[in-house]
């Protein structure tokens, strides 16, 4: 269980977190979204005790984090691969890390084992690719069995079976009853692991709330027709609230409408339908509508705007959202 | 290995890590820290260094010192020089090894990162720069008192026939051997402070080197009040009283304008720096993010 109350973080006149509240709760996989300088890892860092927070207060299964006798049975971190000595083996960092708490050898080697760093633990950690880091990383946030986890990026850099490996292991130490709490940027797979989520942008709350009602929330439906006749059907839906884009000849998306109003419609008017089928918006549908307004960073387009709503990328989305 | 290293982390959930002992200890703090400074490279390669350039330059000044005395010259020509002095000969080599390590030892945790690795597992923080500061400074004394001790067997046999070898009956020579390993345990504690400080390695280690000498040389030159005032009080002047003989204090009584501060004066002034420094960065590690 994390809990951060009116969190405030300000580095000279910048202001990184701005009156953040949340809870983070225990038995459930909680995502952390937001845009590049949205305050995320600074955040993780305060819950930590790593940044000290302007104003506010976070506590840890009940407590600041620093006035835990046992940190790493609380809370085990993985805040950036890069915080680990490159001239010393992966073993040794782990076996020193392990040391302040007084945790032996055998637990050393089993998180080792969990990460599938065996043939590289003796190798020199600055040798380590990216994804060897991060396997490393979370070994150590894993070594003192803590009862939440914090992961920053926990993916990045890994192959695609590590990052299902991760998946599985975040979901299986949330079904254990621990507070799971992590940070993407890769949207397909925020939906696929977590069930709650909380949106930053600019340092704020954006959105906490269930991967489903957040993306049914900010999304709204679509429904996708198909029909030799979809501009008669068009001029039929036309009003108020409803908003139509022609994906291909003969097949148009409709949104402000439900498949019950426009196949009753269709019917009233004998119009011939192929399909007529309810479409979901993604997450990250619903995450850039929530944070436009709030991107720190700027890209340029390239080429023709393009409107994020367009791109539905829709089953394995939608099988998250549905989780 | 998806499923099969899922499975093995799943069927030892709670693993061994579950027992109620497991938690933090000052005791635990230090063994930790003494795993991480012996299992670099850069560790071992700096001590053997101190070491190897501690005899060789205790073994080169005697050689210097029994060549001019066969040549007709006396030991009683070397201003007061003991026995002593020449096995512990090479400490202004050895301060440059042990300062460059006690700055690496702290900063290279902030230039890797791995600085953000020991706070989060010792929140308190404190804990973690008092038990580095005592591996360091044990280890520091242990491989001084072995490099003197090495320096003695290895300049005996050139220093017992021309009467200059060190007499460890003498309490001053005792002082003297004693204090070289002390002054260089300060030493590496100094530069410990910097670079807990500075948190970088290029510059803390510009500062350490460049005040033990520089700036310290400097001051000893120059030939104002403001200057002589000041010198004697800098750490590696003050600090080196500890090391040297009474007869040569004694001469430096008679000419200087400065202070001029007995053996252990010298001591506690380099260990007041020491302490000081070591006391900012506590409070400045406290403080600061990391």
């Amino acid at each position: 269980m994390i809990e951060a109350h009116g969190l405030t973080k300000r580095y000279g006149s910048k202001t990184a977190v701005d009156d953040v509240s949340f809870t983070v709760h225990p038995g459930k996989v909680t995502g952390f979204l937001g845009p590049n300088g949205a305050g995320k890892s600074t955040t993780m860092r305060m819950i930590v005790g790593l940044d000290r927070p302007t104003h506010g207060t976070v506590t840890v299964n009940g407590r600041p984090y620093a006035q835990h006798r046992d940190p790493l049975r609380q809370v085990g971190a993985l805040l950036d691969a890069k915080a680990i000595h490159t001239g010393r083996s992966a073993y040794n960092h782990l076996l020193a890390m392990g040391a302040t708490h007084g945790i032996g050898k055998t637990r050393i080697r089993e998180v080792i084992e969990m990460t599938g760093l065996e043939s590289v633990a003796k190798k020199r950690v600055g040798g380590f690719s990216l994804g060897m880091g991060q396997r490393l990383g979370i070994a150590s946030a894993l070594l003192g069995d803590p009862r939440t986890l914090i992961l920053d990026e926990p993916v990045n850099g890994l192959d695609p079976e590590g990052v299902v490996w991760v998946r599985n292991l975040v979901r299986y130490l949330a079904s254990e009853g621990r507070t799971v709490f992590l940070s993407s940027h890769l949207m397909s797979e925020m939906a696929l692991t977590a069930d709650h989520i909380i949106v930053v942008g600019r340092g704020r709350v954006l959105a906490d709330a269930t991967t489903a009602d957040i993306v049914a929330r900010a999304a709204g439906t679509t429904v996708r027709v198909r029909s030799p006749q979809a501009s008669r059907l068009v001029e039929l839906l036309a009003g108020p609230g409803v908003s139509f884009t022609s994906t291909a000849p003969q097949a148009v998306e409709i949104t402000g409408s439900t498949a019950e109003a426009i196949g009753e419609a269709a019917a009233a008017a004998q119009l011939v339908l192929h399909e007529l089928t309810p479409v979901n918006g993604s997450l990250e549908d619903a995450y850039m509508s929530l944070t436009q307004d709030s991107v720190e960073y700027h890209s340029g387009e390239p080429g023709p705007h393009t409107d994020h709503a367009g791109a539905h990328t829709a089953p394995a989305t939608q099988e998250g959202a549905h989780r | 290995m998806s499923t099969e290293t899922l499975t093995s982390a799943t069927d030892t959930p709670l693993g061994t890590a579950s027992t109620g002992r497991i938690h933090l200890t000052f005791p635990r703090v230090v063994r930790s820290e003494w795993i991480k400074f012996r299992t670099l490279r850069s560790t071992v390669w700096t001590l053997a260094t101190t070491i190897v350039l501690m005899v060789g330059i205790s073994l080169l000044f005697a050689w210097g010192v029994t060549s001019s005395t066969g040549a007709g010259g006396n030991p009683e020509d070397f201003g007061g020089l003991t026995g002593a002095n020449v096995v512990t000969g090479g400490y202004y080599f050895g301060q440059l090894t042990l300062a460059v390590l006690g700055v690496l030892v702290i900063s290279g945790e902030y230039s890797t990162g791995m600085i953000r690795s020991t706070l989060a597992a010792v929140p308190t923080r404190l804990p973690a720069l008092w038990a580095k500061a005592l591996v360091l400074g044990v280890t520091s004394f242990v491989v001084s008192s072995i490099a003197i001790g090495l320096s003695y067997v290895a300049t005996r046999a050139m220093l017992d026939p021309i009467d200059l070898a060190t007499d460890l009956g003498d309490p001053e020579q005792i002082r003297i051997l004693l204090g070289t390993a002390l002054y260089l345990t300060a030493i590496a504690l100094l530069a410990f402070a910097f670079g807990a400080l500075l948190r970088h390695s290029a510059a803390a280690l510009a500062a350490v080197l460049g005040l033990l000498l520089v700036v310290e040389n400097v001051f000893l030159l120059i030939p104002l009040t403001f200057f002589e005032k000041i010198s004697p009080f800098l750490p590696s002047t003050a600090g080196s009283q500890l090391m040297m003989p009474q007869a040569q204090i004694d001469l430096m009584a008679q000419s200087a304008t400065g202070a001029v501060l007995t053996p252990w004066e010298g001591f506690a002034v380099l260990a007041a720096w020491v302490v000081v420094l070591l006391g900012v960065a506590a409070v400045l590690l406290k403080r600061r993010n990391a």
